[in-house]
Formats: structure tokens, sequence, C-alpha cells
């Protein structure tokens, strides 16, 4: 099978201008944005603390912020995860004020104390009367305490490893982490004494925490200067291998190429706001090694043609070598795209900001290999063509 | 079949299979990552500074009681910083005598005589290895009381650049994590102390019982608000018995059945506080946990071996006290950098998803490879399973872990998996469309796309190189799996891919059509 059904002739290289100027309108429109809204850091970047919560009934954003604001969060950033569910992401950066811990600990009892102050904010009355009648919950109750529980009360060890089991497993198939109640509990077909104690001595708390994070403020920043210290140690360390590979022509167009690649993925990660985390980072490693890998494969189209042609029109070289590599790029683009869609669609929430990073540099690196590397190497026609002949 | 066909397949055999061995079974063998299954995960500070602050504390008091012992007089001793200590007052006729204990006793610092006053200081080298030290401590603690309160699989390291001086613990599955965190973090720093006078109110009101001016050998400390009366008392600075003089620790009662921790101390413990409370009964004496007062009892009788502490403990409390007391105390306090946590039903859902999304995606990019090259996507396909299964395998060896930054880069894997295929099949056909007889054509199509492959993964795993060295924990297994990956990209899309066209293609003398 075959994509073009002639050999393709595209002239690539005389639309570089329009290439450039794209590319340079979505970096400034990045570099506007970069400075009137910022990037969105998760807590990774600035410190912080992050929860994320999933509540049993429905809430709104707006309730969630006054909650919130109840406690002296009222800074807080909150997101919805997904569309229609229940979860949030809390993020707070701001300390508590008037924090009665101020003198040892620093962050961390800050951190505590914002968790533990959520926890008994979002608790409702029934809740708290259920906690002082010495009831447990079975949605925040971890495996073996439930199993310990339930063995504690004249139940078999075995039927209760058997039902704390099965509860636990309920709980991790639902979404929300949550059982919404005791009607989700009958349809286990538990034992029946256990069935009772469950009902007479536990409760299904209304809320979850699915994750909680907490980073130091000055880990943050490290993590800021290591991870751009490393990416530049990359770019040099290619360039250094492709100029000696190829030539230093090549290799400064291939850093050009990537660092552009980067560049625009960062200004679209500013326009949709997408939470900048580690994840990101590595996606973002991700397209360099993916556009670099396209990038390389053109150059050395690009360098046995330049041994094979007649070598005074650089645009014909280059341009031959992006069309004669062209079905290669698509089809690779198109498996890679396939990936990375389906981990957009399906992965879940967890990887959807770092698969989001990958579609659009898929997308950006399959664009510049084919517009922007060979028109860097069109840009200094000299030194391309210049160097074979001596 | 000839005979090079026959060791070519022979190799790969060896190596899918030793492969599948490695990951067999593989929900034992591949290590997920916190982010995908669930846990706690914690990066601490051990306050180093703090460490040596207690060594040169202690070193005085170890100096005040030579001095003692040899009728020196002296004005004071004081702390100077972290590593230095000051003596004020010493005479000239004794400096000789002085000199002496320093020489033989505190071989660790460096001293200077200034008229009346000598500095010691801390050897600079000395100071490192203390550092070290106390880090090297602080994990085997950590170690103990995680071990102690039953986190399977934990892990415990120092990380960051040299030596290391940060320590990251993660607990897999830890069930409470509050708990957990609560136990890791406390110094468990015990010491009886003498009460001098209080409770007090304030701070303030402490000192000025006091004159106005703390005079040397006692400190105001602070109660702990949530086992009695919040409050100050003054308290000697020297201890009548420490954590180093404890044998044992567990929940006990108290005579109205109340939980409490019993504690056992050793014979040196037994003796000490022997002689002090014989010495001082009807007097208070405070229990201090951490620098904060536990309890301040008056003592009513000689005390030995056998003692409790009582307070409003919680059962839950006792346990965890009596089991960071038993694992011995930590060299100087923690600082947490860093805590997530990831609840177990998170986990179990990004795995669920995450792997269903790598699936379907997998599936499509065969598809796609079959649709579009017919016979020898077959070769793409069988090459990019050998190349997962490798890939698993290998990481399964070195005991990698799997995180989302890890599957980041078994998709550009995969990428590049299909990619070099693509590239040689590309090459072959462009040579199939120029007129070359198929044999060659698919022989040079290798050839030259090998090549091509060779940069361009060369490259990438420098890139990767670089990124493990230089990068963070989730840089470096993203570089890990793509390191693995390419390597075991080259055996399988160069390879196993080449081998089976030969075995497809050998039979025949003339190959009439190649199915690309």
């Amino acid at each position: 099978m075959r994509i073009f059904k002639k050999d393709p002739d595209f002239k690539f290289m005389n639309k570089r201008w329009m290439a450039f100027a794209i590319s340079g309108l979505i970096m400034i429109a990045g570099i506007f944005t970069y400075y009137t809204k910022g990037f969105n850091l998760g807590v990774d970047f600035t410190g912080g603390t992050m929860v994320e919560v999933s509540f049993r009934e429905n809430i709104s954003v707006g309730d969630l912020r006054s909650s919130l604001q109840d406690i002296g969060l009222a800074k807080s950033e909150i997101t919805r995860v997904g569309r229609d569910e229940n979860k949030f992401f809390i993020k707070t950066i701001q300390s508590l004020e008037a924090s009665e811990n101020q003198e040892e600990g620093g962050d961390i009892s800050r951190h505590e104390e914002i968790t533990i102050k959520m926890r008994k904010q979002f608790m409702t009355e029934e809740e708290k009367v259920s906690i002082s009648a010495g009831k447990i919950d079975l949605n925040n109750s971890s495996l073996k305490k439930i199993t310990d529980f339930i063995a504690s009360n004249g139940i078999s060890l075995d039927d209760a490893v058997d039902s704390a089991g099965k509860i636990d497993l309920l709980k991790k198939r639902t979404s929300t982490g949550l059982i919404p109640g005791i009607a989700d509990i009958e349809t286990l077909e538990l034992k029946k004494r256990v069935v009772t104690l469950l009902k007479e001595k536990t409760y299904f708390g209304n809320f979850t925490f699915l994750s909680v994070d907490f980073v130091g403020s000055q880990v943050g920043y490290k993590l800021r200067q290591q991870t751009t210290l490393a990416t530049i140690w990359a770019l040099m360390g290619m360039l250094v291998y492709i100029g000696f590979r190829f030539r230093l022509i090549f290799g400064l167009a291939a850093v050009i190429t990537l660092a552009h690649d980067i560049f625009i993925a960062l200004s679209f990660i500013l326009f949709f706001n997408v939470e900048f985390s580690l994840s990101v980072v590595a996606a973002i490693l991700t397209i360099v090694g993916y556009s670099l890998n396209d990038t390389i494969v053109i150059f050395d189209r690009v360098r046995d043609n330049l041994k094979g042609m007649r070598r005074n029109n650089a645009e014909d070289i280059l341009d031959k070598s992006v069309n004669q590599t062209l079905s290669r790029t698509i089809v690779t683009s198109g498996t890679t795209l396939a990936t990375v869609l389906s981990l957009f669609f399906l992965g879940g929430e967890v990887i959807h900001a770092f698969s989001f990073t990958l579609i659009i540099g898929v997308i950006t690196g399959t664009y510049s290999s084919i517009f922007q590397s060979c028109a860097w190497l069109k840009i200094w026609e000299k030194q391309f063509l210049g160097k074979k002949n001596k | 079949m000839n005979n090079s066909n026959m060791w070519k397949i022979g190799l790969i055999v060896l190596v899918i299979g030793s492969s599948i061995l490695m990951l067999y079974p593989p929900d034992k063998k591949i290590n997920l990552g916190l982010d995908l299954k669930g846990g706690m995960h914690l990066v601490l500070e051990v306050q180093a500074d703090k460490a040596i602050e207690i060594q040169t504390e202690q070193s005085i008091e170890q100096l005040k009681t030579l001095l003692k012992e040899s009728s020196i007089k002296y004005e004071r001793v004081r702390r100077v910083g972290t590593n230095k200590i000051e003596i004020y007052g010493i005479s000239l006729d004794n400096e000789r005598m002085v000199k002496d204990i320093l020489d033989d006793e505190f071989k660790d610092y460096e001293y200077v005589f200034a008229g009346t006053q000598t500095t010691l200081s801390l050897i600079p080298n000395v100071e490192m290895r203390m550092r070290d030290l106390s880090i090297d401590q602080a994990i085997e603690t950590i170690r103990n009381r995680v071990d102690e309160f039953g986190v399977s699989n934990a892990a415990i390291q120092k990380i960051g650049l040299g030596g290391g001086d940060k320590i990251l613990v993660q607990l897999p599955g830890v069930d409470d994590p509050g708990r957990v965190k609560g136990l890791i973090k406390n110094t468990a720093m015990l010491e009886f102390r003498a009460v001098v006078s209080g409770p007090f109110v304030t701070e303030e009101d402490a000192i000025q019982d006091q004159g106005g001016v703390l005079p040397d050998d006692v400190k105001v400390f602070k109660t702990n608000p949530r086992r009695m009366d919040k409050g100050y008392y003054v308290l000697k600075t020297s201890t009548v018995i420490s954590g180093k003089d404890l044998k044992s620790a567990k929940r006990g009662q108290d005579s109205y059945g109340a939980p409490a921790v019993s504690f056992t101390l050793n014979s040196q413990g037994a003796s000490k506080i022997r002689k002090f409370s014989s010495a001082n009964i009807g007097k208070r004496m405070a229990v201090v946990l951490d620098e904060r007062i536990e309890t301040a009892p008056t003592i009513n009788d000689v005390l030995s071996y056998d003692n409790i502490i009582t307070g409003s403990y919680t059962i839950e409390e006792v346990n965890d006290m009596a089991l960071v007391l038993r694992s011995g105390a930590l060299p100087a306090p923690l600082k947490y950098l860093e805590e997530r946590t990831i609840g177990p039903s998170l986990g179990a859902d990004s795995i669920r998803k995450g792997l269903y999304a790598s699936i379907i995606g997998l599936i499509l990019v065969m598809l796609f490879m079959l649709f579009f090259y017919r016979g020898a996507g077959i070769n793409a396909v069988v090459a990019l399973v050998f190349n997962l299964i490798i890939l698993m395998g290998v990481m399964a060896y070195f005991e990698a872990t799997l995180t989302v930054p890890g599957i980041a880069g078994i998709i550009l894997t995969i990428g590049m998996s299909v990619d070099a295929n693509v590239l040689i099949f590309e090459k072959i056909k462009e040579d199939l469309r120029a007129g070359k007889a198929p044999k060659s054509a698919i022989d040079s199509g290798f050839k030259k796309a090998f090549v091509t492959i060779f940069d361009a993964n060369l490259t990438t795993i420098i890139a990767a190189v670089f990124l493990f060295q230089f990068g963070t924990g989730p840089i470096q297994g993203f570089s890990v799996t793509l390191m693995i990956g390419i390597i075991a990209s080259m055996f399988t899309a160069v390879f196993v891919s080449r081998v089976i066209f030969d075995l497809v293609y050998s039979g025949k003398r003339k190959i009439k059509k190649v199915s690309i």
C-alpha cells in the first residue's frame, strides 16, 4: 500500500517563511500568555499542597469554594475532574493565616493543618454523629482496618478477610473510590451476621481523599533548576553527536528544531492552562526524543542526497529528501498519534496533562521535522553546500 | 533453512525465552511505582546541624565534668554556633592541665587559647563524618520503625547528589498514612530531667522566677498540651537518663488501668535513676520527649529498672510511642520536603485505565501496520511484541519501577520501534519501485535503513543518558525505560525482522513479489 500514488514532490522549502511565521506567531502568543497569565504550575514546582477529593453527593465548585473560605483557604485553586464526576483537585499554595503551629516543622505542619482542617470541614453533620457514636467509616478505612474491625466483633477471621476483601474490591471498582450506601454492600452476598454488624457499627463517609501531594517550597525551586539543566545538557549532547556524525550545521539545525518543539509545546500548555507537573516534563522530553528521531531520518536522507545529487541547489536537495521520507513520516506519526490519542481518551485523569502534551508534541514534532529542520539548512545554504566543494 | 538462520533463531528464542522467564509472573516481577499503585512517598531531610549541636552539647557536659574532676576553676562554658565551644575564665596556671584534658578527651576538636578564653572547634572532617553518620543512623532508625509497623516492600534510601543528604521513603499500599508519618517523624529523644521550678503560664514567668536571667545549667521547656496542662517548666540541662539508657519499651497500664508506656532500663540507666530518685524523693522529675514535657510527676519512691510513663494516652498512641522508643532515637529531627499519598482506589483506577489505554493504542498500531504493510506488517507486529517482552524482562531483571513517566518512555519506544520497521519497509518499497529484484531490495533496504536507525537511536540514547545523569527521580525513570527500549528495538526491528524476512523468502529461489 502507498500513501502517495506518485512519488510526492511538494515544494516545502519555499514555504519556509510561512512556517517560520506560524511558529513565530504561536511562540509570541505563548510569550504573551506567559507574561499575562503564566504557567499553571503544579505543586511539584511551586511547593504547596494538592488534594484530590471525591464526594459521594453532588457538590459544585462554588459550594466547595465557600466551604474552603470558612477555613481560611479562599485562595485555593479548585478544578473539577472530568465533567460530571464529583471529584476535585484542590491546590493550596498559600499558607493558613494565623497558624498556631508556626515555630517548628514549617511547611509540613502547615500542610498537615490544611488537610486536617479540610477533612473536618467536609464532614457532614450526620458523619460527625456517626463518629461520636464510635462507628467506623467504611469509605475511609483501609482493608486491614476493616478486616480487624470485623474480626474483633465475634466473626471468624476467614469470614472477616473474605468480607473485607469484597468491600475493598467494591470500593476500587467505583470511579469515585466511595461506596454509596448499604444497598451496595447487600449485593456482595456477605454472611448475614457481617451485614448486620456493618449496618449497626459502620457508616459510609461522604468523601475521601484520593491523593494528597505536598511539596516543600524549596524543593520545587530546585526541581525547576535541575530539570532545565538536564534538558540543556541533553540538547548539548545531541548537538555534539550530530555534529560529529553529520556536520555541525546539521547539529545546529536539529537542536534549533528541538528547541522550537519545546517552545511550541510550552505555548500550548500555556494556552490550554494545562497543569505543569513532572509528568508533563516527561512528556516534553518524549517529544524531544520523538522529534529528534524524525529530524535525523530526514537529515540522513539529506546526507545521502548530498552525495548523489548535483550540489548547486540546496532547495532541490532538501525538498527531495523531505518528500522521499514523507510517507514514512506520515506512517510513524500516525501510529504514534494513535497510541497517544488512546492514552488521552482512555487513560484516565492521572495522565491527562501528560497525554495532552504528547498529542501536541507529536503533531509539532512532525510539523517541525518537515517544515523547520531542513528550512534551517536552507538558511545556512552556504555552509550547508559549501564544505563539500573543497 | 541454512545454518546461519539456525543460530539466529536460536539467539532470538534465547533472548525472548529468558525475558519471559524474568518476567514471569508479571504481577510479582514488575514493580509498579506509587503513582500507579497507591501508597506513600516521602522525602525527608535530616537536620544534621541539629545533630552536630547535640554532639556539641554532650561534649560541653563531658568537659564540665572533667574540669570539675580535675578541680579546674572556670567561669562558664558555652556553645557558639553549632560546632564551637568557648570556655571562659581559665587561669593561666591551669592552661597546661586543660591542654592535657583536651588532647586526651577531645581529639575531634581543634583548640585555641587566647588569654583566659579557650575556643574549641570541631574539625571539619570529623563534622563531615558526623553528618554522614547522622543520615545513615536516621535511615536505620526509620527502617526499624517501618519494619516494626509492618509495612511490606518499603524502600528507604539516600538520594541527592554526592553521598546524598536526603532520605527517600517509599511505602507502597500503606494502610494508615497519617500514623506512619507520625511514627517516622518522631525524633523520639527521650530524656528525664530534674524539675527546678514550675509550672508557669508563660515563658517570661519562668525566666522571671530565675531572677530574670537563666543560669547556665537550666533551661525552660514547654509542656505537650495533648498530655498535660499548657505551661512551662524550668528544668536542669543535664539529664538524669536518656534514650540510650533504655532497654525496652512496651504498652502497659497505670494503676487505674489507663494505657501507659512501660519501659525497662539497662543496668547503667537503672543505677543512674536509682541514685537520682533516692536523693530527690518528694521533688519532681520531668519526662521530656522531643523537647516537650510529657509528664512531670513527683518522685514518691526510689526508681529502678521497670518504670511507666502515664498521661492521657490512647492505646494507639501508647503503642506508637513504645515503638519509637524501642527503635531508638533519631540522631536529629527530620524535615519533610515532600509527601505524596496516593489512595489505593486512585491507584487501582489509574492502573486499569492506563493499561486499557495502552493496550488499545498498541492494537491500533498493530492493525495499522498489518493493513498498511500486509505481509511485512506481520514482521513489524512480531518485532513490536518482542520489543515489549524484552523491555519488560530487562526491567524485571533490574527491578526497575514502572511509573507514569516510565509509560512515556515505553510509548516513545513503541513509536521508535515501529519507526525502525517503517524506515526499512519504505526503503525496500522504494528500491522495488526503482526496479530492483526483491531479494536485493530487501538486502539494501535493511542495510541503508540501518545507518539511519543507528544514528537516530544513538542520539536518543545520548539524550537519555544525560537526562538520567542530571535528572531527578521521575525523569530518571523515563530515561531508563527509554534506553532499554531503544536497545531492544535495535535488536527486534533490525535483527528479528530481518530473520523473519529471510525465513519467508529463503526457501524460494526466485521471489516474484514481496508482500509489503
